[in-house]
């Protein structure tokens, strides 16, 4: 089966376990349309699910290659042609969104009525996009047509929110425990010691009460009755004690054993476990941390990690011995006594039924306290780091009431959950209470008869094997919600591990060292979801050592280009070459080395300059440190601070201002040396002083490379050789400073013009 | 002649003034709401400034470009076909799924699956594992589910039993 077959079959789950929606436009439908298109295919279809009057109900919206059909389906599968139109006749289409859906209407020209009006929720926009996307585009005039099957296009628009929120389709749990036992293969003589020492444990546990038993009938009772003189009675019952003692002893160094075994087991698991998921966190591309919220990627390395260690060390042995111990107690005391064994036995699946119904109950309780605990934790994560602001307004004293509420809702939801379990766990202890009573009604008439059918030591023995009935019955109750715990980790843990790199190297991968600088595009297209162009045909050529200033206005694709030469993301169509060679073709580690990137808002890393420096060479001199600290105009304010070099900067170098941290962000590029250097808006956000030792330190930096530099203020561009006006994605206009400004309806003449006015403006 | 003495009067002299300006709309028939001001039609978007503590005021009336081209302080200030008009709009506008019952509620991976039935019709959504109902100024709750739709849910004396039951471990 290939991988789309596949991920068909993914959707198809996903849509009939989830939702109640047609996994494909139906036949029928399909059938009616195409035959009104004398057999044209339709190639794109969504389904609008709100009537007029915004109540449920199915609108196939088909889109073939010339026309555009609107087919109502009614409940009893009769079809209805709401609209049948040459997709020409449609000059605009204008969406308009509200809270829960959208309404979308395609205008003919101006003044005549609406040609059709379709209304859904936003469980069918991203299907819609599609459409809308192809016919804006022909309205513009372009003629852009989809690629790939309609079906599998309709099913993925559909079941992509859900399965980015639940990051794969439910897996079977036994298949996710299962996995999990895997990572135990290197331990295995762990794994064996654990088990067998909780095995000769269960064992050993059984014995004391035989011995007991045994005691009482063959030594106690036969002396009192002047069966057996007193000093073999002493010798056998020494015999006896020192039997139990061993056992209890020998109970006492295997639980030692087992629990040390284990528990290392589990620490390293669960450190196999954190070690894979991070170093495949590194290898994977940016759309993935794109889609994911930064406190999920941590809490997977970290929190699930953590739960999977008390799992693994206890979890799974503790539930398959309550399980052999269960079994072993219910055939001693069936031996023993079958009629007592069955009175005891009898009720236990009762008792575990009511355990595992108050799992869930209280599982109803946890959940409250969570949400709870969140809401008060997001006070502490909203206003620690707004904590500038409450002080600003005086509201602390509001803060720390609000606090005290919600700390309060904790105690409560707490107070709840133990009233549940404490009134619960004695009530549990009264039934087994009740089957002991019960026994002892039933045993002690045999006990005390003319003929006793029941020895004492034998009632001891089977009181005593009763009384360890009770801890494996609990451990069955607790196994749906342990499970449910780990598997959940377990799953977002494997997530991770499943996702596969967008970017990986062909296995011929070309080392380009060192790179010259050449970089071309070749109708290059790009799109971050499949659907929307950002990047539209794009073609340049840069010579070596060029540096190229990239302008337009926001979201015109600048960053996009950038992004695309340092390979985070793939094009979609055309291709990208550096000094030649296809940037699919090259070693990405070797080619990213040679690759500098200075951004708007440098990141720093918590350390000192001296690390934050050396990031991209760790092994660089010291005098190179200073060198390229020079370079970047760092050195001067750097050895002014106390700890010099050694200062620490703080997480996100938060104790320096952002010029500083801008200028630490430089000397780290200048040590890397990059053939390619990226400046995406390196010197906004600062003042004109701090400007101007960042355009210092950056002209310096630039020289004999290869610079793709972005920026608004178009003044900081002057130097670059050439600049690119992008616009929707493409070159609008390409040339130098003077050339473009000479222009005069052209795009960067207008905002250079705008630029120098507001400079005015505010200059007066 | 109002005299307006104080700086507090004036301004509800000038709120006065502007609830008294006559605000005209009307449905285009391409469907989209208009904005009558000086004979022209001028589209517009209706938008709620508070959508659940006092939805059925204080609307913002936004043109093509964004910019607010009138503001509506209640729908009764407006005449008849006018407010029919902005009632229309504001439907479609704030339209959210109402749930009348709550059928099943399950805790997935990463995910809370329901089955509702709602004035649209019965729905299946999923909602987040983080993501509560939260409490809205109006009355009752709001959820969101993964694909952005949001779904009402009444106040939960106005809920049957087994949908209590269900919803009680979920909101306050």
């Amino acid at each position: 089966m290939s991988s789309s077959q596949q991920s068909d079959l993914a959707n198809d789950e996903v849509l009939a376990r989830y939702t109640n929606q047609a996994a494909q436009l139906p036949q029928q439908v399909r059938a009616a349309i195409e035959a009104q298109w004398n057999n044209a295919p339709v190639i794109l279809y969504a389904m609008g699910d709100l009537d007029r009057g915004l109540k449920l109900h199915r609108e196939w919206v088909a889109l073939g290659r010339e026309r555009i059909a609107i087919m109502g389906e009614a409940r009893d599968g009769s079809l209805s042609l709401v609209a049948d139109l040459p997709r020409g006749r449609i000059k605009l289409v204008r969406e308009v969104h509200a809270l829960s859906c959208t309404v979308l209407t395609l205008l003919g020209d101006a003044n005549e009525p609406a040609l059709a009006t379709i209304r859904y929720s936003h469980r069918q926009r991203r299907a819609f996009e599609t459409i809308v996307f192809l016919l804006e585009q022909q309205t513009k005039g372009f003629d852009v047509q989809p690629s790939g099957d309609a079906d599998a296009v309709y099913r993925e628009s559909l079941t992509q929110p859900i399965i980015e929120a639940q990051s794969a389709f439910a897996r079977n749990k036994g298949a996710i425990v299962w996995r999990l036992v895997g990572y135990m293969k290197p331990y295995r003589r762990s794994v064996l010691t654990g088990m067998v020492t909780a095995m000769v444990m269960t064992i050993l546990t059984l014995l004391p009460p035989l011995l007991t038993g045994s005691l009482i009938d063959k030594v106690v009772k036969p002396f009192q009755a002047h069966a057996l003189d007193l000093s073999a009675a002493r010798t056998s019952g020494w015999w006896y004690i020192a039997a139990i003692a061993i056992t209890l002893s020998l109970q006492e160094v295997f639980s030692w054993i087992r629990l040390r075994t284990l528990s290392k087991l589990g620490e390293n698991v669960a450190r196999d476990l954190r070690n894979e998921v991070y170093e495949h966190l590194q290898k994977l591309s940016l759309t993935y941390f794109s889609k994911k919220r930064t406190g999920s990627i941590i809490s997977r390395v970290t929190s699930d990690t953590d739960r999977l260690w008390d799992f693994v060390a206890f979890g799974m042995v503790e539930v398959s011995l309550a399980l052999i111990k269960i079994l072993a107690l219910a055939v001693v005391l069936l031996t023993l006594d079958w009629k007592l064994g069955l009175v005891m036995i009898a009720p236990i699946p009762l008792v575990v039924g009511l355990i595992y119904r108050h799992g869930n109950v209280i599982q109803q309780y946890f959940l409250r306290i969570w949400r709870k605990w969140s809401n008060m934790t997001d006070i502490v994560s909203d206003t620690v780091p707004g904590i500038r602001v409450v002080k600003a307004f005086h509201q602390g004293e509001r803060e720390a009431a609000r606090f005290r509420r919600r700390n309060q809702a904790v105690l409560q939801e707490a107070y709840n959950i133990h009233d549940l379990w404490t009134g619960f766990w004695p009530r549990v202890v009264m039934i087994i209470h009740g089957i002991v009573m019960l026994i002892w009604l039933i045993a002690m008439p045999r006990m005390i008869a003319v003929e006793p059918t029941l020895t004492v030591g034998k009632f001891v023995q089977f009181v005593l094997y009763m009384t360890m009935f009770f801890q494996p019955i609990e451990v069955l109750g607790q196994v749906g919600r342990m499970l449910n715990r780990a598997t959940s980790s377990a799953h977002r843990i494997f997530e991770v591990l499943d996702s596969k790199p967008q970017i990986t190297d062909a296995p011929t991968a070309v080392k380009l060292e060192p790179v010259q600088g050449r970089v071309e595009f070749e109708n290059v297209t790009f799109s971050y979801d499949g659907v929307r162009q950002i990047i539209r045909g794009m073609s340049f050529a840069v010579k070596p050592g060029e540096m190229i200033g990239l302008v337009g206005p926001s979201g015109a694709g600048k960053s996009t280009v950038t992004n695309l030469i340092v390979r985070f993301y793939e094009a979609t169509g055309g291709c990208i070459r550096i000094d030649g060679v296809d940037v699919r073709d090259l070693d990405t580690e070797s080619f990213r080395r040679q690759v500098g990137m200075v951004l708007q808002d440098s990141y720093l890393f918590h350390g000192t300059v001296l690390d934050n420096i050396r990031y991209s060479m760790p092994n660089a001199s010291l005098e190179e440190v200073i060198e390229a600290a020079r370079i970047a105009n760092v050195h001067d304010f750097v050895t002014k601070l106390p700890h010099g070099y050694d200062t620490i900067v703080g997480e996100r170098g938060q104790t320096l201002s952002g010029g500083e941290r801008q200028r630490v962000a430089i000397a780290r590029a200048v040590l890397a040396n990059p053939r390619i250097l990226i400046l995406d808006e390196a010197t906004s956000s600062v003042d004109t002083e701090t400007e101007q030792k960042i355009q210092e330190a950056l002209d310096r930096l630039v020289k004999g490379r290869t610079v793709f530099a972005i920026a608004h203020r178009l003044s900081t561009l002057r130097k670059a050789d050439r600049l690119f006006v992008i616009e929707e994605g493409r070159i609008a206009e390409e040339g130098t400073h003077g050339a473009l400004l000479e222009k005069k309806d052209g795009t960067y003449r207008k905002l250079h013009d705008m630029q120098t006015a507001l400079h005015e403006m505010f200059a007066v | 002649m109002v005299v307006c003495p104080k700086p507090f009067a004036l301004l509800k002299c000038f709120s006065r003034i502007r609830i008294m300006s006559e605000v005209v709309l009307t449905t285009l028939p391409d469907g989209r709401l208009a904005l009558v001001k000086n004979g022209k039609q001028i589209p517009v978007e209706a938008r709620r400034c508070f959508p659940w503590s006092e939805p059925e005021q204080f609307f913002s009336l936004r043109d093509e470009d964004g910019n607010e081209a009138g503001f509506v302080k209640s729908l009764a200030e407006l005449e008849g076909a006018s407010r029919a008009a902005l009632a229309d709009a504001l439907a479609v506008a704030g339209f959210v799924f109402r749930i009348a019952r709550i059928v099943k509620v399950e805790e997935e991976l990463e995910l809370r699956a329901w089955e509702v039935e709602t004035a649209q019709g019965a729905r299946r959504f999923q909602t987040a594992r983080d993501e509560w109902p939260r409490d809205i100024p109006g009355d009752g709750f709001l959820v969101r589910d993964v694909a952005g739709d949001l779904f009402w849910i009444p106040p939960m004396d106005e809920l049957d039993a087994k949908s209590r039951e269900i919803l009680w471990a979920l909101v306050d």
